[in-house]
């Protein structure tokens, strides 16, 4: 149907709770090219994970994704895969890691097993040969000492390890595309960068995609190739990295790229919080999510949505400002 | 900058112009009042909330309603005296007069019943009252003092909790005697542990949270963070408690009776009742169904409300 | 810290706890108003009274008595029964204890089984019939005393239908002997740990279901059965061992009135007839053993929990 990779079609989440339905992720559409690194940048709340999740079809009760959504992997719609389909497209086509590890691994099965459960699970191996391949996973996600992790448990591991164990598992069966869900949110800064270099680099190596979901611009600007911006469950604005950092259309990705603490700025130039608060999703407002944030707001933000505006190749935006002379 | 920024983009020729009055900008405080003022949703309206939508739950409370009714306004009601004996009408079967029949020595077996349960919840609320008390100062002073004090303390729960409860329980009946004090300190001797702990681990871990840790540095005084934040997090654990020890203790009275062990002498409880019972059930079986049926029931209703409370209380198991 | 020094430590602070319930169960039993021959020798000579209390010590004073009975419990020699001539709280245990084992493991067995069936089919179905089933049985085990289960098992299997006899209990011989003595006891007292292990294992379950490593399970295409019984079932097995010393206490209590309403020659009705006839040495001894049955079951559920969750170890203590 399309060239490519994979391809979401007007996402729309809801989470039904006591006081009415969280419209998580409000119709998104964006694709994902093979091998290519595509970031989801967003404060937390905006519906940046519950993006990640339903494309593993991850959401459980009380959160449903309503009819109407679409994503399609190779041109087949995920939505409508049957539980055989489902069983190899997770962890065989496409492999999720999140963000903290320590939660994420089962606490009393040994990391080896963890690894060669994805494996054997997806390929019909000997046992010998998936404990292999195995520690080899962990020699190539730079553990140390292999043999000795394998039988280790994940609370035996420093954070770091963990995720490295995650993105082991994750990297098991070669997968079309890799999800990384705030991958290094839980982690020390030194160790952020060896971790993103690590998945950056693996991905290139295996031809994998990333969609790297994460609220920091400044993990962005090192890895992604594409970035798109999410506010209160839906996109902002989205295109090339180069676009975004430097023909910034959306007020919204101003004020979060003026957020990242730079080297190169003097410490005079004070590091610009974000003031407010995204809005509630319980009720949606009418008009432009962002306006109550915005500092130009104007008539038309509180009545209206704004359309998206094709503003380049791969670049397009969604706010009123764009639509003057 | 954003204008300047916003000038290098390519902006498509045939998007929508605003008009003028579209244009016109919005002013703050305008924006501050648009802002939906969001319903504030508490803790315990949420609860209330989940509770009354458990059908179970609801059911046990109505239950318990009207069982309390018929314990308090009962003898009333039926127009019978629980002591009157009356050997022309023994070991009646149940009828429009005597609504559960009467005993061996012809007295309403329903107005008993109303009594002996009073007695019966009555006992369970005071030791339930006693276990809540003597846990949370026990609980309360281990997580205060910590340290030594705290280990000591751990060790004596320990070691209480190393002792079978109804064998403690028919130990200090046996000193006691069948009496009521004897009941309520047999019954409440070890019964506490269990708060105790749970009071203690809730005070540790809220004591380490951050948000009492943030009161205490913007100097909120010690009464403050208790009210504030130390009780609500603590009464849910109280009401759970509440809920499954009254049941519990109601249980264990009428099974001291049963064992020889419970009320005796002139005091009316179900346990006395069911014991009572027991020994003409091949010949009378409502003198022992009876009884049994309202203990059952309210022990039914008190297991269900607390169910539903647990749901209620802790969004994540539901 | 090796695993030698904590068990050392450990069993030091076993012998400890039992010496403080031996010594508390001891004044306790001496405060009691009145003892067990007080009636028997209403109608006696005082000569003769004199001489029964001399034969159990009873004459002396309380701080005599005391010693006599740790020396004994130290040489594993509780005494003599006052109510049962002749008998000593040694033999009775020999005889009795195996009677009390058997229907306690018989009940738990079934018990256990049954209930933690129907824990997981109600996590796993949860929100369905089977889910509000379970949950309904559960509570109305939970809300009915075993002794009523007992009484009306009784009543209806036996003095109605006779299908099992009413009371009683198989005299000698091995494990499977009599079996249908032992039906309906067995049953009346499983009902409990179906209820309390139903619901134990359903929350746990639920729980562990709602981590994010079975997010993570998923993620790795394991269908929804692979994820209960690889990853679900063995961490909600957890908690459940900590409710071993429970059950154990529940097997203690249950028979005291399972067994009295069947007649079963087990510990529990002796110690109920003990407490009641205030014999003073059966209490004692039996109030000992259990507890330190139960003290050591408590130790065992320590050391499981360190078999179960790798987390936890001997040195490190929890976490």
């Amino acid at each position: 149907m399309s060239e490519h990779l994979l391809e979401i079609e007007n996402l729309r989440v809801s989470y039904r709770i006591y006081a009415g339905e969280v419209q998580s992720v409000r119709g998104i559409s964006f694709c994902l090219d093979a091998g290519e690194i595509l970031a989801i940048v967003g404060e937390s709340g905006c519906g940046k994970s519950v993006t990640a999740k339903s494309i593993m079809r991850l959401i459980h009760e009380p959160g449903t994704i309503l009819p109407g959504s679409h994503i399609y992997y190779k041109g087949e719609d995920i939505l409508t895969f049957d539980e055989r389909r489902l069983a190899m497209f997770r962890g065989g086509e496409c492999s999720i890691i999140f963000q903290d590890a320590l939660t994420s691994l089962n606490p009393t099965m040994t990391v080896g097993k963890q690894i060669m459960e994805n494996i054997r699970h997806h390929r019909n191996v000997s046992k010998a040969r998936a404990r292999e391949e195995a520690i080899e996973l962990l020699k190539k996600v730079g553990l140390s000492e292999p043999e000795r992790r394998f039988r280790q448990y994940p609370h035996e591991l420093s954070g770091g390890m963990r995720q490295r164990v995650m993105i082991a598992i994750a990297f098991a069966n070669r997968p079309k595309i890799l999800i990384a869900d705030e991958p290094t949110t839980a982690l020390d800064v030194t160790i952020q960068a060896q971790i993103m270099d690590l998945i950056k680099k693996l991905a290139r190596e295996e031809g994998t995609a990333v969609i790297l979901i994460t609220h920091d611009m400044g993990v962005v600007a090192n890895v992604a190739e594409r970035i798109a911006v999410m506010y209160a469950g839906k996109i902002v604005e989205q295109g090339d990295a180069d676009s975004i950092f430097y023909q910034t259309a959306h007020p919204y990705t101003e004020i979060l790229l003026a957020a990242v603490p730079r080297l190169d700025l003097n410490s005079e130039e004070e590091l610009t919080a974000i003031r407010g608060t995204p809005p509630d999703l319980i009720n949606p407002p009418a008009g432009c999510a962002f306006c109550t944030r915005c500092g130009r707001t104007m008539e038309v933000c509180l009545r209206e949505a704004p359309e998206m505006l094709r503003l380049g190749e791969t670049h397009q935006a969604a706010c009123f400002l764009l639509n003057m002379e | 900058m954003a204008e300047m920024t916003a000038r290098r983009i390519s902006l498509p020729a045939n998007r929508r112009i605003l008009t003028e009055e579209e244009r016109r900008p919005v002013s703050t405080d305008r924006l501050n009042g648009e802002q939906i003022a969001r319903r504030q949703t508490t803790y315990w309206r949420e609860a209330w909330h989940r509770l009354r939508k458990n059908p179970i739950a609801m059911a046990a409370l109505v239950l318990l309603v009207l069982l309390l009714f018929m314990i308090l306004l009962g003898p009333a009601l039926s127009g019978q005296d629980y002591v009157n004996i009356n050997a022309k009408e023994k070991n009646r079967a149940p009828d429009a007069v005597h609504w559960f029949g009467t005993d061996t020595l012809g007295r309403d077996l329903f107005s008993r019943v109303c009594v002996g349960s009073r007695l019966s919840l009555l006992v369970a609320l005071v030791c339930s009252g006693i276990q809540i008390l003597i846990g949370c100062a026990y609980g309360g002073a281990m997580a205060y003092f910590g340290g030594r004090v705290d280990s000591v303390m751990m060790r004596i729960l320990e070691i209480l909790n190393s002792f079978p409860y109804l064998l403690v329980t028919l130990l200090i009946m046996m000193v006691l005697g069948s009496n009521i004090t004897g009941l309520l300190v047999a019954m409440c001797v070890t019964s506490w542990v269990g708060t105790a702990r749970q009071m203690r681990g809730q005070i540790m871990q809220l004591r380490e949270s951050e948000y009492v840790k943030a009161a205490n540095m913007m100097g909120a005084s010690p009464v403050r963070v208790i009210v504030r934040h130390l009780l609500p997090n603590t009464i849910s654990i109280l009401i759970l408690d509440l809920c499954s020890s009254i049941p519990d203790y109601i249980f264990t009275e009428a099974s001291l009776s049963f064992l020889g062990m419970g009320l005796s002498g002139d005091v009316i409880s179900l346990g006395v009742l069911i014991s009572a019972g027991k020994t003409k059930m091949d010949f009378y079986p409502w003198q022992l169904l009876c009884p049994v049926a309202v203990l059952v029931i309210a022990v039914l209703a008190f297991n269900m409300l607390g169910d539903g409370l647990r749901d209620a209380l802790d969004p994540r198991t539901r | 810290m090796n695993v030698a020094k904590y068990l050392l430590k450990r069993f030091a602070v076993m012998v400890l706890t039992l010496y403080i319930i031996a010594t508390a169960t001891f004044f306790l039993l001496a405060l009691t108003p009145g003892d067990a021959l007080s009636q028997r020798v209403e109608r006696l000579p005082d000569k003769v009274a004199e001489r029964l209390y001399a034969r159990y010590g009873l004459d002396r004073p309380v701080m005599e008595r005391y010693w006599i009975t740790m020396k004994g419990l130290l040489r594993g020699d509780f005494g003599e029964s006052i109510i049962y001539e002749g008998e000593t709280v040694q033999s009775i245990i020999r005889e009795k204890g195996p009677v009390s084992a058997r229907l306690g493991i018989q009940q738990m067995l079934l018990g256990v089984t049954l209930g933690l069936l129907l824990g997981i089919l109600a996590a796993v179905g949860k929100g369905n019939v089977w889910d509000y089933l379970v949950v309904c049985i559960s509570i109305l085990l939970i809300s009915v005393p075993n002794l009523i289960f007992a009484l009306l098992l009784q009543q209806v299997f036996a003095g109605k239908l006779h299908w099992f006899p009413v009371i009683g209990w198989p005299a000698e011989g091995g494990w499977f002997s009599g079996w249908e003595y032992t039906v309906l006891p067995t049953l009346a007292g499983c009902f409990g740990y179906i209820a309390s292990y139903a619901r134990l294992l359903k929350a746990a379950m639920l729980d562990v279901m709602g981590q994010d490593y079975i997010l993570t399970a998923e993620s790795k295409g394991l269908s929804h059965k692979e994820v209960i019984l690889h990853h679900v079932l063995r961490n909600s097995f957890i908690p459940i061992i900590t409710r071993l010393p429970m059950s154990v206490a529940m097997c203690i209590t249950g028979s005291f009135f399972v067994e009295s309403v069947f007649s079963i020659p087990g510990l529990g009705l002796y110690y109920v007839n003990a407490v009641a006839a205030k014999d003073v040495t059966i209490v004692m001894g039996e109030t000992v053993i259990i507890a330190a049955i139960y003290i050591f079951v408590i130790f065992l559920t320590d050391i499981l929990y360190t078999v179960v969750d790798p987390r936890i170890r001997i040195s490190g203590g929890k976490r």
